[in-house]
């Protein structure tokens, strides 16, 4: 028994060795995966309400962890409740940008902690019929509360998991569209659309998991 | 015998039916000389019955308790009632929920003939004066068997008061918090032959503002009136012929905001003809033909322009004839059958079409005492319908009576509620916000419409999805109850319900609109139950001492809901703004508006030296939440929830040289209010009466 017990100790430490002396040598070190939030990202649209919407997207890049005005180099963009991503084709409202990068997206069900692996076959890309992430109440990212609190509140368990322009993934969880993300906000009184969300950046390429 | 079976094949075959007076014999049947025993009840078997000895849940509301509450509508008295809660509409209207059912799924009826008027599926229960009311009859569980569409959850039937012999009238002007006041005159003449009675009632209010907003009211202001008259003459001791006329009309100020003002009107009739035969002991029919009209109409100017805002209508018309048979084989078993035809229109705004509902159907019931002990009621019904699937509804009754303290009694029966006209015909496109909701059978045309001017982005369900009948909500309920009387002031009732709904109609996302919002139209989606226990108890303390007290438990929940809990599907958060986890199966309440508890207790004093009584009462409500606050669309323990609460009323009535009565009392004795929440709870209401009886 005890010898056993010695013999497999021995057997775990060397296995140990060799695979750490291996990793140093085959791959090149891995970039840090950080957990981060963006707070109050103003997102403005014009119209909307059954009126045609318009006004710039506020666009979004994992890599930098900033707003751009880039054409290219941005992931995600912003405007109202739309969220658009850099890849495919617009849904031809107007001020929309052009999709230059090849990103994508889907909404995973699960927490932050919970939704740890991409599933690759599960992205799509923006078209003329539909955004990546659907628009409207229930249907993407968020519910819309309807009267007497008309509160729009980002839905609990809806994950975003984003392909960036440039083929990294990052994990998305929205958690407020009012300013100062309120513990308790109220639709007449606090300002929208400002953007308050967590995310998981994957800077390294080619690796699915956060 | 053979005989009589041949006769009673060929009855049926030809489907007629009775209405049975074996009120002489049922009476006599049971020995026992409790005061309950007079009370009889016809809605629950189309036939009198003493109300203590039917297999079905059953109540009884008498003219002596509405009289000591100084009840003034419906919903005042019905609120009291063990397992009944009143649950306000958006429209500001006051329907009943009944064990743990929606408003929509009660059938309301005036002497055995169905109100209409649900504009948004809730009968409003304030249009209901109790001035003229005999009694009030509820029974709880499907009656579909006997009452067809609606009778999904229970009947509440109101029976209206009949003359006296000779001369009798009486008036009584009332005056309340609010500016509320409520004059009523009724007068009634019998002899031998000829029987008449007229009612007139006005109502009105000031309205109340629970809401910090001043150009807009709570309740506004309105006015309403109630004029109803029966007649009935005896051709012969066999034949009676009877009629009976009803007209409520409501005009209430109706206010958008500052700028849009306007009026909705209320206009309804009812008339119901009846002729009764009795061919000889055992075989009675009875021949009725009834006709109700509801017509509401409401329009908002924009008063800074000048110009008409909004204008709509609804105007629904049922006639209704049916021919009843009963057959008395014996005096403890009866047969009672019926065959009649349901056809109704509704005009309303926002409707492509004048859809037109015709519905033959027909009915037959059984209720013996096979064993002494036993008693058993079976019955079925079949309604045929045009728009939507034939339905066939069974009934099973059984109360068993170990002693005369003691009964056991079950009951398991089918009830359904029809998709109304809105679910089936509804076009509306919501003009300030811009969504869409559309009937189930208007979805095909109203789509293509609507591609054809490049509004939909994206179609989620196709069109031929809607190629199928919407199906008919229906249900099972099942009751097992045990009576109890111990001694004779003393009396137990405890009842375990279920009811699961099959086929819940509910609405769901059909399309995405170009301008961001979505196009709904109603389905079939899921099934629900409501489970629970009421308890209720009568206990005459002293002779003028009476206390009644009621309780009820209730789960309601969605099965889908259940299965999404224990799959871990749905999550939630703290607070709006912090990260979501996963909930676990214990964290689902259940459906909206549905208390896990209620109660009622009732305290009755009579002071016979002075000819005064009077009487305490209260009811509880545990919490309950009206919406998904967290938004994962469930209502689940992190979602915030209206506070439980209980209101006290207090009345007290002194009689004064024989025709004078004069009633005091408080409503809502501690000036309950949830302004957010609650909008058909206006506050402590102080009232008095005057009732002069001649």
């Amino acid at each position: 028994m005890m010898k056993n017990f010695k013999f497999l100790t021995l057997a775990f430490l060397c296995i140990g060795f060799f695979s750490c002396s291996n990793d140093d040598d085959a791959t090149p070190e891995l970039l840090p995966v950080n957990s981060e939030t963006v707070l109050n990202l103003h997102a403005p649209q014009n119209g909307g309400q059954g009126q045609p919407v318009s006004g710039a997207f506020t666009k979004f890049n994992f890599a930098t962890g900033e707003i751009t005005t880039s054409e290219t180099d941005w992931d995600i963009a912003f405007r109202g409740t739309s969220i658009i991503v850099n890849g495919g084709t617009s849904l031809g409202t107007t001020d929309e940008p052009e999709r230059t990068g090849n990103g994508a997206a889907y909404i995973a069900d699960g927490t932050m902690n919970s939704v740890t692996e991409v599933t690759i076959g599960n992205f799509i890309q923006d078209s003329e019929t539909r955004y990546a992430i659907a628009s409207g109440s229930g249907n993407g990212w968020y519910t819309y509360a309807g009267p007497p609190t008309h509160l729009i509140q980002p839905t609990p368990g809806k994950i975003l998991v984003i392909k960036t322009h440039d083929e990294r993934y990052a994990k998305v969880e929205i958690l407020s569209y009012y300013k100062d993300a309120p513990a308790n906000p109220d639709a007449f009184a606090d300002e929208t659309p400002y953007f308050t969300f967590n995310y998981v950046y994957q800077p390294n390429s080619n690796i699915t998991t956060f | 015998m053979s005989l009589n079976k041949n006769n009673i094949s060929i009855y049926f075959l030809i489907l007629t039916v009775q209405i049975l007076t074996a009120q002489s014999s049922e009476t006599s049947k049971d020995s026992i000389q409790f005061e309950a025993l007079n009370d009889v009840i016809i809605t629950a078997t189309r036939t009198i019955r003493q109300l203590s000895s039917l297999p079905l849940p059953a109540s009884i509301i008498s003219k002596k308790d509405l009289k000591a509450i100084n009840a003034v509508r419906l919903s005042d008295i019905l609120n009291e009632q063990t397992g009944l809660i009143t649950v306000a509409d958006f429209g500001g209207g006051e329907g009943i929920q009944m064990q743990g059912l929606d408003a929509a799924y009660t059938l309301i009826l005036v002497d055995g003939v169905p109100l209409i008027g649900r504009s948004a599926g809730t009968l409003d229960l304030n249009r209901i004066t109790v001035g003229n009311i005999k009694q009030i009859e509820i029974i709880k569980g499907s009656s579909s068997s006997l009452y067809g569409n609606e009778a999904l959850g229970g009947v509440i039937n109101i029976i209206t008061e009949t003359p006296k012999y000779g001369i009798k009238g009486n008036v009584q002007q009332r005056a309340a918090s609010f500016g509320t006041f409520d004059t009523r005159a009724s007068i009634g003449y019998k002899n031998d032959r000829l029987s008449l009675s007229g009612f007139v009632n006005r109502y009105s209010s000031n309205g109340y503002n629970l809401s910090e907003n001043t150009s807009t009211n709570t309740v506004e202001p309105f006015e309403n009136y109630t004029i109803s008259s029966k007649a009935s003459y005896a051709f012969s001791a066999a034949t009676v012929a009877s009629f009976s006329g009803r007209i409520f009309t409501q005009k209430q100020e109706y206010i958008a905001s500052e700028s849009l003002q306007g009026e909705s009107n209320i206009n309804e009739w009812n008339v119901h003809s009846k002729l009764k035969h009795h061919f000889n002991e055992r075989w009675k029919s009875s021949l009725e033909f009834y006709a109700t009209s509801y017509s509401a109409t409401e329009f908002l100017d924009d008063i800074t322009t000048n110009s008409t805002f909004s204008d709509a209508d609804f105007e629904q018309l049922m006639l209704r004839p049916e021919l009843r048979t009963a057959f008395e084989a014996s005096e403890k078993t009866s047969f009672i059958g019926g065959i009649g035809y349901v056809y109704e229109t509704l005009d309303r705004t926002y409707f492509d079409e004048k859809p037109r509902f015709k519905s033959p159907y027909a009915y037959v019931q059984y209720d013996g005492n096979p064993l002494k002990k036993l008693n058993l009621i079976v019955g079925a019904r079949f309604d045929n319908h045009n728009k939507y699937a034939s339905q066939f509804s069974p009934k099973l009754a059984i109360r068993y009576d170990f002693t005369p303290k003691l009964a056991v009694k079950s009951s398991v029966g089918y009830g359904f509620k029809a998709p109304d006209f809105r679910q089936l015909y509804f076009n509306f496109t919501n003009a300030t916000v811009g969504y869409t909701v559309l009937g189930y059978n208007a979805v095909a045309d109203a789509i293509a419409q609507l591609e054809s001017e490049g509004q939909i982005a994206n179609q989620i369900v196709p069109t031929s999805a809607f190629s199928d009948e919407l199906k008919p909500e229906s249900s099972l309920s099942i009751n097992v109850g045990v009576d109890y009387k111990p001694i004779k002031s003393l009396s137990f009732q405890l009842n375990f319900f279920r009811n699961t709904i099959d086929d819940l109609i509910d609405t769901r996302i059909i399309a995405n609109k170009t301008n961001g919002q979505n196009v709904f139209s109603y389905t079939n989606v899921n099934e629900v139950y409501t489970q629970g226990l009421e308890f209720s108890s009568n206990w005459k303390i002293t002779e003028n001492l009476k206390f009644s007290g009621g309780y009820q438990l209730l789960f309601a929940k969605d099965i889908a809901a259940e299965k999404a809990f224990e799959n871990g599907q749905v999550f939630a958060r703290e607070s709006p703004s912090s990260p979501s986890f996963q909930l676990q199966k214990e964290d689902y309440f259940g459906l909206y508006n549905r208390s896990r508890h209620s109660a009622n207790g009732k305290l009755f004093y009579n002071f016979p030296a002075w000819n005064l009584d009077t009487n305490i009462r209260a009811t509880y409500r545990s919490k309950y939440g009206i919406a998904d606050t967290n938004g994962n669309n469930y209502l689940d323990r992190y979602d915030n929830f209206v506070s439980g609460y209980a209101i006290w009323d207090f009345a007290i009535n002194k009689k004064f040289y024989e025709k004078y009565t004069l009633g005091f009392g408080i409503d809502n004795l501690f000036d309950f209010t949830d302004p957010q929440n609650i909008s058909n709870i206006a506050g402590r209401i102080v009232y008095g009466n005057l009732t002069i009886q001649f």
